[in-house]
């Protein structure tokens, strides 16, 4: 599965996309797409707004959580910087 | 990197792109009245070396950049050297247009040009030393004025000296605390026989160890004074070839000169104060106060050799195209005789204006 | 300390107009983020992982109690009451939002601070001894020079658009407390055989993905030649250094190309082309700059004592000999056991402005290895400043042992990052606290990076570790034999990858072995060049 991220262009913090175009800390609430072709037409708009976002990609998703290559960056822009948290973030998930 | 073939010529406009060869782009230079530098990515910062360089070759036409330019970008291509910026799109309104203050040097021809922050600062700490120095020492004999710009100027004065009629004095006094300070002698390839006699006779009774002749450019007094004349058609230009520009080139690297001029001689001289700021350079003229019997009993009492000319009737002594005895009451008399000129030009005041309006820019220091 | 005057005060206020301006019109659409990224970049503005982060210049690592103070607001209200003090003697803050930076941009500037140049390809900020001006081993306090070239490479017109970012270190002392090997220019005062101090020039080091030591250029450059000297070098390198490539784009490509020789003669060349008159530094503006960094006054007080628990230990590690008599440098570790290093929160900044101005004239630095300095301390208060450090939680015993750990922020901020270096570097600690392996481990360097950019020095660490990214999981390379000061030495990979808690027990293996094999206070350089990689091998790797 896939969704879409991005960072809010006010403050910075990590967002996700709903189907209603509005975006979201959340990922539980996020679009999710089947594969990249399917995503295509939602990433475009995201791409045109840019007056909420800076620089919205894909991700891959793993059932609820950030998956394949990029997981444990993903993982960390979901829940935040694991410093003083277990090495072991990455295996816990 | 580029080539020649990256050199368009159009006219006398000439287009160059930032992957331009240095010493290409310095050949259009040489050819072109007006330069383009076409930027294919404002990333890429080659177009300001190149724009300065060829700035700093001395060209003098328009320079203008062209392609992917950011509007911010403005200020830096200014100061670059450009004097056009023509983005490939229109500036956004919200480009701001400049700055009041730059630390570096800036090549933007006329007035948008600031004097380095370091410059600036340095200019108005010597004109405010100047003004303490005059307080302190505006009445102070000889000696000490010699004495005190020395111990503050340690390492970056120099004296300059005509060995005309009335030098030994400067020289005897100089070399009284160093003989080692730097004599700066116009040597102008068209002196009196007697003033280059007068001048070894005095370097070896002062024992003065570092009298420098600084001569004309040979480049330049072949292409302008090819027959050796030019003081008979532009006695000004002569001046210039043969005494301003050696001058100016030599004094690079001292903050401070040594002069003769005394208020006595007249020809706006007679204000001149111990301590003078040029807008540049501190000008120290510590004999400016003494008059002509004062001078001649300072001449007995050191013992110093009279310059040969002075017993046949000169009082000043410059080239012997432009000087003659002098025939009415006022020493410098003499000089450019017949015609309206009364300085060489290295004590130009035009000049000393200019500099002074460059350094009303400086600032109030702190600490 | 540096005072504004004027001419800094404007060109300085007036950036933050302008940016202010830039922010407007990045949120009300009239510039893309394509336009907008470099603007903010060259205001020190990134954005990362979670936020937009702000790296704020210290200029050569150098600040007073009253800009400290500020930091630690900045912190507090904007931020999530900390800050993160860098390997380039700066301070990071990760989570302000982009609609306060302008605000942020002008407080800072109230106290003559600011972000300019702390990103993008321009000349960042100068970086130098952090006992500059203290040390008992310096030839010439560097600062007023720092200072000088601060002023000469801020928006400096024709080298804010470099091929790549550019880096310049100056070092006071042999020590070369600045590792001024490893920069893109390094710079060394020196005396000359007349007594004169020059400059002898360095160029063309650098870490990251091809770890370089810089070749000498000139063995004495007159003082006053420096700013002429410097535009050569930035010239040669701004019109030929390679720009189609970034991982080819630093000067130490160019030198390495072209030929330390052939490199060298370019730059004389232009250097005897443009020295001169506006490229001279004049006589007034050096002593000018050299008045605002005074000696300290000495202290006819005897030196304090103190039987409170730890500060024997304390006093012995981290405090050094001050050239001044009654005066004493006390370095402020910010690597408590496992701790985030280099990570301060407000009221530690706040604490530490408080003892430098009650007992120290007011400074403080900030150090490459991510600590803080209090560089002119009066040493009858050295109890009561370990004191207030107790207080504050920064008196940790541990300035230059192997548990004084230096790390990027990895990736669990930083955007550039393929692994987290933090956390690899707080399991360390607390190993190394909790084994007693600190001890006699005076200068045994440790250092940790995140991606191959190596912000955390890795390269020139004793014991170094890269995180990268092995289909998709961390993975550490442990590098030994580097070296930052004094003579730079780049590290040699020991072998195969680590996951992280492997590379934690890794290098905690080899702290043990040179523990254990190291002879008569020898140096981690001598005992690996004595006994050779196999015995760390076989502690890492063996069974």
């Amino acid at each position: 599965m896939r969704a879409i991220t991005a960072n809010r262009l006010t403050d910075g913090h990590v967002v996700y996309r709903r189907a209603d175009g509005i975006w979201k800390p959340s990922l539980i609430e996020a679009e999710r797409f089947a594969d990249d072709r399917a995503a295509e037409p939602a990433l475009d708009a995201a791409l045109r707004d840019i007056l909420t976002v800076v620089g919205p990609y894909l991700i891959e998703l793993d059932g609820e959580r950030p998956g394949g290559r990029k997981h444990v960056r993903e993982a960390i822009r979901l829940k935040g910087p694991t410093t003083g948290t277990s090495l072991l973030y990455a295996q816990e998930r | 990197m580029g080539s020649e073939a990256s050199v368009k010529h159009a006219h006398s406009r000439v287009e160059i792109d930032t992957a331009t060869a240095p010493q290409a782009a310095l050949d259009a230079a040489r050819r072109a009245a007006a330069i383009d530098i076409r930027f294919p990515a404002f990333k890429d910062g080659r177009g300001y070396s190149l724009a300065a360089l060829i700035r700093e070759s001395g060209f003098a036409g328009e320079l203008r950049a062209t392609g992917d330019i950011l509007p911010d970008q403005k200020d830096y291509l200014t100061r670059s050297g450009f004097d056009v910026i023509a983005p490939d799109e229109g500036s956004p309104r919200w480009a701001r247009a400049s700055f009041t203050h730059a630390y570096q040097p800036g090549l933007a021809k006329g007035a948008n040009d600031r004097l380095p922050a370091y410059r600036a600062r340095a200019l108005a700490a010597r004109k405010a030393q100047v003004q303490a120095l005059n307080q302190q020492y505006g009445d102070a004999p000889p000696e000490t004025i010699i004495a005190v710009a020395l111990e503050v100027f340690a390492g970056r004065i120099a004296m300059l000296s005509s060995f005309g009629i009335e030098a030994a004095l400067g020289l005897a006094l100089l070399a009284q605390v160093d003989r080692a300070v730097p004599v700066l002698f116009l040597d102008t390839q068209r002196h009196f026989p007697q003033t280059l006699s007068y001048r070894d006779q005095l370097v070896a009774h002062l024992r003065l160890e570092d009298v420098r002749p600084l001569t004309p450019d040979p480049a330049e007094a072949r292409a302008q004074d090819h027959d050796g004349r030019l003081y008979e058609r532009d006695s000004e230009a002569c001046c210039d070839l043969r005494k301003v520009r050696p001058l100016n080139a030599a004094l690079d690297g001292f903050d401070a000169v040594i002069t003769g001029r005394k208020r006595a001689h007249g020809s706006g001289r007679e204000a001149l104060r111990p301590f003078e700021f040029d807008g540049e350079r501190v000008k120290i003229n510590p004999v400016a106060g003494l008059d002509p019997a004062r001078i001649a009993s300072l001449y007995r009492d050191m013992k110093l050799p009279a310059h040969p000319l002075g017993a046949q009737g000169y009082t000043s002594v410059g080239c012997w195209p432009c000087t003659a005895p002098s025939a009415g009451t006022h020493p410098r008399d003499g000089r450019w005789p017949g015609s309206d000129r009364s300085e060489c030009g290295i004590f130009d005041p035009v000049r000393t204006a200019r500099a002074e309006a460059a350094s009303r820019r400086t600032v109030r220091l702190i600490g | 300390m540096y005072r504004y005057d004027e001419i800094d005060r404007s060109i300085v206020s007036e950036r933050v107009e302008e940016f202010r301006e830039q922010v407007s019109a990045r949120l009300s659409g009239a510039l893309t983020e394509d336009q907008f990224k470099p603007l903010r970049l060259m205001n020190g503005v990134y954005l990362q992982l979670h936020a937009y982060m702000l790296r704020v210049a210290i200029p050569y690592g150098t600040l007073d109690a009253r800009q400290m103070r500020v930091l630690a607001h900045i912190a507090r209200h904007y931020d999530k009451d900390y800050g993160h003090f860098t390997t380039r003697q700066n301070i990071q803050y990760n989570w302000p939002a982009l609609v306060d930076i302008p605000e942020i941009l002008e407080q800072l500037a109230d106290v003559e601070m600011h972000a300019i140049q702390t990103s993008g390809n321009c000349i960042r900020n100068t970086t130098t001894d952090p006992f500059a001006g203290a040390a008992l081993d310096e030839v010439e306090d560097p600062r007023p020079w720092c200072e000088l070239i601060r002023q000469w490479s801020t928006f400096h017109p024709e080298f804010t658009f470099l091929p790549r970012k550019f880096k310049i270190a100056v070092t006071g002392s042999d020590a070369d407390r600045a590792a001024i090997g490893v920069h893109d220019i390094g710079l060394k005062l020196v005396r000359n055989d007349a007594g004169e101090t020059g400059f002898e020039v360095h160029a063309g080091g650098g870490q990251g993905r091809t770890p370089r030591v810089a070749v000498k250029l000139r063995d004495f450059l007159p003082k006053g030649e420096l700013l002429a000297y410097l535009t050569a070098i930035m010239r040669v390198y701004n019109l030929a250094g390679q720009r189609d490539n970034i991982y080819k784009a630093r000067i130490k490509i160019l030198v390495e190309t072209m030929g330390a020789e052939a490199f060298t003669q370019d730059v004389e060349a232009m250097y005897r082309q443009i020295r001169g008159r506006d490229l001279a530094v004049p006589a007034e503006e050096a002593a000018r700059l050299a008045a605002f960094f005074p000696e300290p006054s000495p202290s006819t007080l005897p030196e304090g004592v103190s039987d409170a628990p730890g500060y024997a230990r304390w006093r012995a590690i981290n405090v050094k000999p001050h050239k001044v008599p009654g005066r004493a440098i006390v370095v402020i570790s910010l690597k408590p056991r496992a701790g985030a290093p280099g990570d301060a929160t407000a009221d530690q900044m706040d604490a530490v402005a408080s003892l430098a101005e009650r007992y120290g004239d007011g400074e403080i630095r900030v150090t490459k290895e991510q600590n803080l300095v209090i560089p002119h301390a009066i040493a009858a208060h050295l109890p009561a400043i370990h004191e207030g450090l107790r207080e504050a939680g920064l008196a940790t015993a541990n300035a230059g042992l192997a548990s004084d750990i230096v790390t990027c922020p990895g990736l669990d901020y930083c955007n550039l990052a393929n692994a987290r270096s933090i956390p690899v570097a707080q399991a360390l600690s607390a190993a190394l606290f909790d084994r007693g392996l600190d001890e006699d481990t005076q200068d045994l360097t440790i250092k940790i990076s995140g991606c191959i950019n190596a912000c955390g020095h890795h390269h020139i660490a004793n014991i170094g570790l890269l995180g990268v990214d092995k289909k998709g999981e961390e993975v550490y390379q442990l590098t030994l034999g580097g070296v930052a000061d004094n003579g730079a030495a780049i590290g040699k990979i020991l072998g195969p990858g680590l996951t992280p808690d492997e590379a934690v027990e890794a290098v905690a293996a080899c702290v043990g072995v040179f523990r254990r094999k190291r002879k008569d206070g020898e140096t981690f350089t001598h005992t690996l060049a004595r006994i050779g990689f196999e015995p760390f091998k076989e502690a890492v790797y063996g069974q």
